[in-house]
């Protein structure tokens, strides 16, 4: 045998690829048709809604504040999250609790890179559909400029998010238990504290790519914290930063972890 | 010539619990089957851990074709691993999983889809590896997954109860294509429980319990130790009395205890005295109804083992 094809490792990106193309099957099964419901289904029922109506009544036209009522409210703060709580536990935690991660741990592939290769897709599958459901924002009365920015808000959330919860799926037992705390409580809970707390929320980035409600909140829905705003173009680097570290550290805690064939994290 | 592996003390904890004592040994470079032989718990699954790359040693040395495997690129390049248990990734195909194994494991095309053509050949399962893993029986899924392991060709071949669930027609086939990969010159690693399965397989054997590395040897010299084990036989008889004045004059007997229609008598090397026990029945000196062994189950065996033979 040659002593050159024994000693090859495949590289980072032949790893990612590898893993892309072997588990593209999944996402087009359960899993991954719920998480393009969760992203089209606001938009997708407002729509039916509106077209129903309109053809009720014999209106024309949409108003403005249905897409951003339904952007902030809905997708934003509710299908987004649970999107990100979907997709996280198909990633490397999968392998972990079907106890196939030893399988891919004694091949030459770098340990580090598995956690992104398979996150990666679900990422792309997710932001394939909420590209879709911003589209639709657009049918619902959105400008353009501002269904993009939506787009580009939800995207960078999302693959934040789904960074996020797969370390937290790496790191703890209950990985999603603490990540819909984090994003379901924490997130709302931080509007009434120290207004620069925000910025250590997901929501504060998304709004600061895509504009706040402040022009819908009403006086009774006013709290005493002081709007913290960063420019866009930061908030977005920042979720793309925030995710990146966190496939980071995913990929430093497989590598350095010792993870047996229970699946589970070897003391040893 | 320089072993395959070696361990040099090396020892595993979890946590407080020892998974391993610190063990030494080394197998040397070339083909042949190594049987892991122990009880459930003994240890096994744990060395094996060890030596493909999945733990890190808690203590001393753990070093395959010279490096240490723990995430080590070029020595798990050289390993296939099999590891014990019906897993398999669920929503996929098998020869789908199997291209991606192939392409973590370094293969690129045109060599990929000769690799993979070679190893769903070498496990017969060309008929059946286009069919998803949840629609495979568990013999097939144990093929595929031997399969995965044979894709980059490795030189050292781990697997870990490779028989459990394994169908008795499925086993003698995955015995012979282990006979064949170990003369094309491949160096094997099997663990097991059952004596018998190794026995079928390897020409040598490490006997594991409870942590602990108890003997090496070939099959024969094992065999000889576990024969010293006293083992129980319930001969069951309507004139135990007789049963009993036969067996006190035999050199195997070591105890004897009377129970209702039975004799039960703890006899060693039972190869030895069986032949005669029948010979005996058959010359009608002796009226068996019937024969029941109460403990030949490994962990007795080691047990015997540890207390005054390891």
């Amino acid at each position: 045998m040659e002593e050159s094809r024994m000693n090859r490792a495949p590289s980072p990106l032949r790893t990612i690829c590898a893993l892309t193309r072997g588990y593209l099957p999944r996402v087009t099964q359960a899993r991954g048709w719920v998480l393009a419901a969760l992203a089209l289904a606001p938009v997708g029922l407002a729509f039916a809604i509106h077209f129903t109506t309109s053809i009720i009544h014999h209106t024309e036209g949409v108003s403005p504040r249905l897409a951003l009522d339904l952007f902030h409210g809905v997708l934003v703060r509710l299908m987004l999250p649970v999107m990100a709580l979907v997709a996280a536990p198909a990633g490397i935690r999968e392998d972990l609790e079907q106890r196939t991660l030893p399988l891919m741990l004694t091949r030459p592939a770098s340990a580090w890179v598995l956690p992104f290769g398979k996150g990666v897709l679900w990422f792309g599958w997710g932001a394939l559909w909420l590209l879709v459901s911003s589209f639709g924002l657009l049918l619902l009365g959105a400008e353009p400029q501002e269904a993009a920015f939506m787009a580009l808000a939800v995207i960078s959330a999302f693959w934040a998010m789904l960074a996020f919860m797969s370390l937290l799926g790496l790191q703890f037992k209950r990985g999603t238990l603490w990540g819909a705390i984090f994003l379901f409580i924490w997130d709302p809970l931080v509007r009434v504290m120290p207004g620069n707390l925000q910025r250590i929320t997901f929501l504060h980035y998304i709004e600061s790519i895509a504009g706040s409600r402040g022009a819908a909140v009403s006086k009774a829905q006013f709290l005493a914290q002081e709007q913290i705003s960063t420019p866009w173009w930061i908030a977005a680097l920042a979720l793309f930063a925030f995710g990146a570290l966190c496939w980071a550290l995913c990929g430093r805690k497989l590598h350095a972890t010792p993870i047996g064939l229970a699946g589970a994290e070897a003391e040893g | 010539m320089s072993p395959v592996l070696s361990l040099e003390r090396a020892s595993l904890r979890y946590g407080d619990i020892l998974g391993l004592s610190p063990t030494t040994f080394e197998l040397p470079d070339g083909g042949g089957i190594t049987g892991l032989l122990g009880p459930n718990g003994a240890g096994k699954s744990t060395l094996i851990q060890l030596l493909s790359g999945l733990l890190p040693p808690s203590g001393g040395e753990v070093l395959v074709f010279g490096q240490a495997p723990f995430r080590n690129p070029a020595v798990l390049s050289r390993i296939g691993f099999v590891p014990e248990g019906d897993r398999f990734p669920a929503g996929l195909r098998a020869d789908r999983w199997l291209k991606m194994m192939g392409e973590l494991s370094g293969l690129s095309e045109p060599a990929l889809s000769e690799s993979i053509a070679r190893a769903i050949a070498t496990v017969g399962m060309e008929a059946h590896a286009s069919k998803p893993f949840a629609r495979m029986s568990k013999g097939m899924r144990q093929k595929i997954r031997l399969a995965q392991a044979l894709l980059h060709e490795p030189q050292l071949l781990i697997l870990d109860e490779p028989f459990n669930g394994v169908d008795p027609a499925s086993r003698l086939e995955l015995m012979a294509l282990l006979r064949d990969l170990a003369a094309q010159g491949r160096r094997i690693l099997v663990s097991s429980h059952i004596l018998g399965e190794v026995a079928m397989l390897t020409d040598r054997i490490l006997l594991l319990f409870r942590g602990r590395l108890l003997a090496e040897g070939s099959v024969p010299e094992i065999r000889e130790l576990l024969d010293r084990h006293p083992v129980e036989l319930r001969v069951g008889t309507e004139d135990a009395q007789a049963v009993a004045s036969w067996a006190v004059a035999q050199e195997e007997l070591v105890g004897l205890r009377m129970e209702e229609g039975a004799t039960v008598l703890a006899v060693r090397n039972p190869r030895t005295f069986l032949p005669r026990l029948q010979t005996a029945m058959l010359s009608g000196r002796l009226p068996l109804r019937s024969l029941e062994p109460l403990d030949l189950n490994l962990d007795a065996v080691f047990r015997f083992l540890t207390k005054d033979n390891a």
